[in-house]
């Protein structure tokens, strides 16, 4: 009887058998792929992370992506950041990725390197990007392949609240010619004006975006075109002991302030809720700082120099992208979506600056008009510095996509002084390197 | 702590005055047991305090304005705000209400599940021997000591080879197959508590197995199972790993799902909604767990006595 | 094996057999597989599957996204060397060893205190029973930083009594203990499973007791202990299960780093790190066997000493 019933038994375990087929099957796309719309009645799925406001207009546009092609049904999916990533590493390792996905640079690399998405340079009827500004464009190609469309893009910039300088009375200096003397001496004269109830800045960010920025102050670059990390260790070391100096002269909180801040959300940035003055951040979220602060008045600046720093060290780093899956039943009307979002006047308009400021030249025209307050500003700040800014930098390498935490993780390690800067550097470095060379 | 010494201590000098002229011992102890009385209800006031205080101030927070959030440890506010649960209530692609029912109907199969399916086990390996029986107690151990990140993948694989994603199969048939294995352990040490004299008498009288658990044991097991009950209910009511990966269809979005949507880490996000539906969302469990303990604490004495 | 032997008698009926069992005996295979129907299917239709799954990637190199690639033992070696591994498991064995034995002891304590003989108890044990509800809600994350962070509300208790509190929860060497006092403060989980377990105690016992003059003390070592010793096994064992597993209250806190500096990376934060962060779930699946391990040898432990001072009835 027991023999019996575990006999039967066994047939849902031969539906584990199919799922290990299914863990390796994942990836290789087996359907035959039009490039071609068609009139058959298509069903996309849409997926994007964001709060609710980013929702309900992503749903409009829908709406009237729908109305525009009759037969084609859009569903969307949505959830937070974090949520969003281990859902779409869970589907995709499924072989279900999503048709239209909204996409990070720290992640496109992993993901197109592993063959998951499509290259829509092969939809140029449908899909065609020529409006958009080459170095930008450029941001969402992985080895020359198109397979992402930035959506929008910002130079990193500094934000400042002037409300808390003239609070405590401390003026900033000439911040289009300013160095980086001036800034960490502006930082701690505020702070000691504030007699610490405020500092001066957040030092120099975690992440690689900024990073980044500070390599290309020095003529070098955090990754290569190869996919290879190198900068070199006394750059790094340099980043962070400029941020110990500050933290040592009080224009910075103390490690204890800065780890207790680190990795919230925006709510409870430091800047965000007025305990400091200045920061960097990517300048598409100039606008989320000011609506979640708004006792604060916040202006952006270029980032500091020095007097042997060249131009064109900052570069337009894709805010978002929109990608499709490679195992798209529909690649064709994936991209006819991507394009209807990206270039469509009335999903411009709707958008507005939610998923940072377009890079499409006709939109932002449209947009202009429309834009007041903090959108202006940062519109303004954005569409100035495009005339200036240098090359596009190469994107997050494959088997990097961590790196932000890992960034996070040695920067630490420094603030509580248990390794040197150089140590960490190097550290840093020898295991971002070994992630990459294992993912190759 | 000095509060209550100063309540009680007037009541102590009272006491000669009152001159009931009885045995001092009885009056002395229960005196006794009073200040004992009023020492536990202080410390268990101030003990519940420390528990409940986030909940206040998360029910404070809701009523406040977004940047006071963060700002303000405390309780007070000067203004207060209640507009949070009207825009929470109707912020997200559906009503509040429609999160609340998709996790009531999962919870509600996954404590039916439960329930059955962990009790049947449970009799049997506290009651009946069977071939493999350890090996069978150990398997079932072992199931519950790997963690949910490895497994979702292929659980994955295996509930879309089977069409269940995008519905609530994959969330409420395990249950309905004893996957939670904690309730049958729990179950098993329960039943273990209970003399084997009563279901050897009914063996005796020629009942069947099934007869004795139904009859028998599970009247005697309300404890453990209202235990699982509220336990199920929470737990689902909370989960929310698997339900995000699951369910991603927006309409079928769980509470835990749900809430997350007012939460962006890189821009705005609603905290004050995300309070207030909180709030909303702890009414359910807390109500189920304020009257279910009735249910929690009707042991064998009280069972024994209908 | 010995860890084995009691688990046997664990599921085996100790003692001599009455008639009735002994007759009972031959025909329970076939009652046994009726009421294990439902557990086996569940086992072998989707439990067993995925874990074996799971045990496969171990020996490979997977990323999620592309087939993966057997290795042989090249994530065990991995493991050797890997200083961050060494790290949760220190945090990881700190936690467990400190907050189980505190939280059972809380739990135990309150449960025989909210038994019964006190006004508005299922007020009081719904309290105490509230913050486990909150689970894993966002509002635990800010709110603990409200109340633990340099300028909470424990340092300004403290700085009443001129006394200069830490930044509890953002130093490495302070960090680990607020998870841990978290950790206590979800005590309602065991002690209701406790409550309903001193309900099984009859009543008769504590009031032959009594008229023997035995204190509450003596009641408490000589009753309550033994007889809902069963109960705080499942709690022990349970609680050891829960802990070396702890993911949620770390992770919400710590934003998932497992910070600042690795302090609070427990290893099911690291395992999930490594699976869905690196792309390295071959990896995250070794370190979850390796988990799998050593959970399984602390319980065999518990289950080896539990013959020593759990009672059963039966």
């Amino acid at each position: 009887m027991i023999s019996r019933l575990q006999r039967r038994m066994l047939a849902p375990l031969a539906l584990g058998a199919v799922a290990v087929l299914g863990l390796t099957g994942c990836g290789t796309a087996t359907t035959a792929q039009s490039t071609e719309l068609t009139d058959e009645d298509v069903t996309l799925t849409l997926s994007w992370w964001g709060a609710d406001a980013r929702g309900q207009k992503t749903s409009e546009a829908i709406k009237l992506f729908e109305k525009a092609h009759p037969n084609i049904t859009v569903e969307a999916q949505n959830s937070d950041w974090g949520g969003y990533w281990d859902r779409l590493a869970t589907t995709t390792a499924a072989g279900d990725m999503p048709d239209v996905m909204q996409f990070d640079e720290q992640f496109l690399a992993s993901y197109a390197n592993r063959g998951t998405l499509l290259d829509l340079a092969e939809f140029t009827d449908i899909l065609d990007p020529s409006y958009m500004d080459k170095k930008i464009l450029a941001g969402g190609a992985v080895n020359d392949t198109q397979y992402a469309i930035p959506i929008s893009g910002a130079p990193s910039a500094v934000l400042i609240n002037t409300a808390l300088f003239e609070q405590y009375g401390v003026s900033l200096p000439d911040l289009t010619t300013w160095t980086w003397d001036d800034y960490s001496e502006t930082a701690q004269a505020l702070t000691e004006a504030s007699d610490g109830a405020v500092h001066g800045i957040s030092p120099v960010g975690v992440d690689s975006f900024t990073l980044n920025v500070f390599a290309r102050q020095h003529g070098e670059q955090l990754f290569d075109e190869d996919g290879d990390i190198v900068i070199p260790v006394e750059t790094v070391a340099d980043y962070w002991q400029t941020e110990l100096d500050q933290i040592e002269s009080g224009a910075a909180p103390s490690a204890e302030q800065l780890s207790e801040s680190a990795g919230v959300p925006l709510d409870q940035y430091d800047i965000v809720t007025g305990k400091t003055a200045m920061q960097f951040i990517p300048a598409g979220v100039f606008t989320a700082h000011q609506s979640a602060a708004p006792n604060a008045k916040f202006i952006l600046a270029d980032w500091p120099t020095d007097s042997d720093t060249e131009e064109g060290f900052q570069y337009m780093k894709p805010t978002m992208y929109w990608s499709a899956a490679a195992t798209s039943a529909h690649p064709a009307e994936a991209a006819a979506l991507i394009d209807f979002l990206t270039t469509d006047p009335e999903v411009g308009t709707l958008f507005g600056t939610d998923r940072g400021i377009s890079v499409n030249p006709d939109i932002q025209e449209v947009i202009k008009p429309t834009l007041t307050g903090a959108d202006k500003i940062a519109f303004d700040y954005i569409t100035n510095a495009a005339e200036t800014v240098g090359a596009a930098a190469p994107i997050t390498p494959n088997g990097a996509s961590d790196i932000n935490a890992v960034i996070s993780r040695y920067n630490q390690e420094v603030q509580f002084k248990s390794s040197t800067p150089t140590e960490a550097a190097e550290a840093m470095i020898a295991e971002i390197q070994n992630s990459i060379d294992a993912a190759k | 702590m000095t509060e209550t010494r100063a309540i009680t201590t007037p009541g102590r000098r009272v006491e000669p005055h009152a001159g009931i002229p009885s045995g001092s011992s009885p009056k002395g102890s229960s005196l006794r047991s009073a200040v004992v009385s009023t020492l536990k209800h202080a410390g268990l006031i101030l003990l519940a305090l420390v528990m409940i205080y986030p909940l206040l101030w998360m029910v404070v927070s809701s009523i406040r304005p977004n940047s006071e959030i963060f700002t303000t440890p405390g309780l007070f506010s000067d203004s207060f705000d209640f507009s949070h649960y009207t825009t929470g209530w109707n912020a997200l692609a559906a009503p509040f209400s429609t999160y609340l029912l998709n996790s009531g109907l999962i919870v509600l199969g996954s404590v039916i599940g439960n329930l059955i399916s962990c009790s049947l086990a449970a009799y049997a390996f506290a009651r009946l021997n069977f071939k493999l029986k350890t090996l069978a107690f150990v398997a079932m151990l072992v199931t519950i000591m790997l963690p949910i990140h490895v497994l979702i993948v292929p659980q994955y694989v295996l509930f879309a080879q089977l069409g269940w994603v995008n519905t609530y199969l994959p969330l409420i048939v395990p249950k309905f197959l004893a996957t939670d294995a904690f309730f049958i352990f729990l179950m098993v040490q329960f039943i273990r508590g209970i003399p084997r004299e009563l279901d050897e008498a009914a063996r005796i009288d020629g009942a069947s197995h099934f007869r004795i658990y139904s009859q028998i044991m599970l009247p005697l097991m309300v404890p453990a199972l209202a235990t699982t009950a509220i336990f199920t209910f929470i737990w689902t009511w909370n989960d929310f790993f698997s339900q995000l990966i699951f369910v991603t269809k927006p309409d079928l979005y769980t509470v835990p799902v749900a809430l997350r949507s007012f939460i962006d880490s890189q821009s705005q996000s609603d905290f004050g909604a995300l309070f207030a539906m909180s709030i909303v969302s702890l009414v359910p469990i807390f109500l189920v767990f304020l009257f279910g303990q009735r249910f929690l604490l009707r042991g064998i004495a009280t069972t024994g006595g209908k | 094996m010995s860890a084995l032997g009691e688990l046997r008698t664990i599921t085996h009926k100790r003692g001599p057999e009455s008639a009735a069992s002994k007759r009972a005996r031959t025909k329970d295979n076939k009652v046994a597989a009726f009421f294990l129907a439902p557990w086996l299917l569940g086992l072998l239709g989707i439990t067993i599957g995925p874990m074996l799954i799971s045990l496969y990637l171990a020996f490979t190199n997977y990323n999620l996204l592309q087939a993966p690639k057997f290795t042989g033992l090249a994530n065990i070696q991995r493991m050797l060397g890997d200083e961050r591994l060494a790290h949760s498991l220190q945090a990881t064995f700190t936690y467990v060893i400190v907050s189980v034995p505190l939280q059972l002891g809380t739990a135990l304590a309150l449960a025989v205190l909210l038994d019964r003989g006190l006004r508005a108890l299922p007020l009081y044990r719904s309290v105490f029973y509230l913050p486990s509800l909150l689970g894993s809600s966002v509002a635990v994350a800010v709110l603990w930083r409200l109340v633990f962070g340099g300028e909470g509300l424990v340092n300004a208790f403290l700085a009443v009594f001129g006394i200069e509190g830490a930044a509890w929860i953002s130093s490495p060497d302070t960090a680990l203990s607020t998870l841990i006092l978290l950790h206590m403060w979800t005590f309602g989980a065991p002690m209701v499973i406790f409550l309903a377990g001193l309900r099984q105690i009859p009543r008769e016992y504590y009031e032959a007791s009594s008229t023997d003059g035995a204190t509450k003390w003596r009641q408490f070592r000589s009753i309550t202990l033994p007889l809902l010793s069963p109960i705080i096994f499942f709690n022990l064992v349970l609680g050891l299960i829960g802990s070396f597993q702890t993911f949620t209250q770390a992770f919400i806190v710590s934003n998932g780093s497992g910070g600042p500096a690795d302090s609070t990376l427990f290893f099911s934060l690291y395992l999930y790190q490594e699976g869905f962060s690196s792309f390295r779930m071959g990896y995250a699946s070794a370190l979850a066997w390796l988990l799998l391990i050593i959970i399984g040898i602390f319980t065999s432990l518990n289950f080896w000493a539990s013959k020593y001072w759990v009672f059963y009835d039966d």
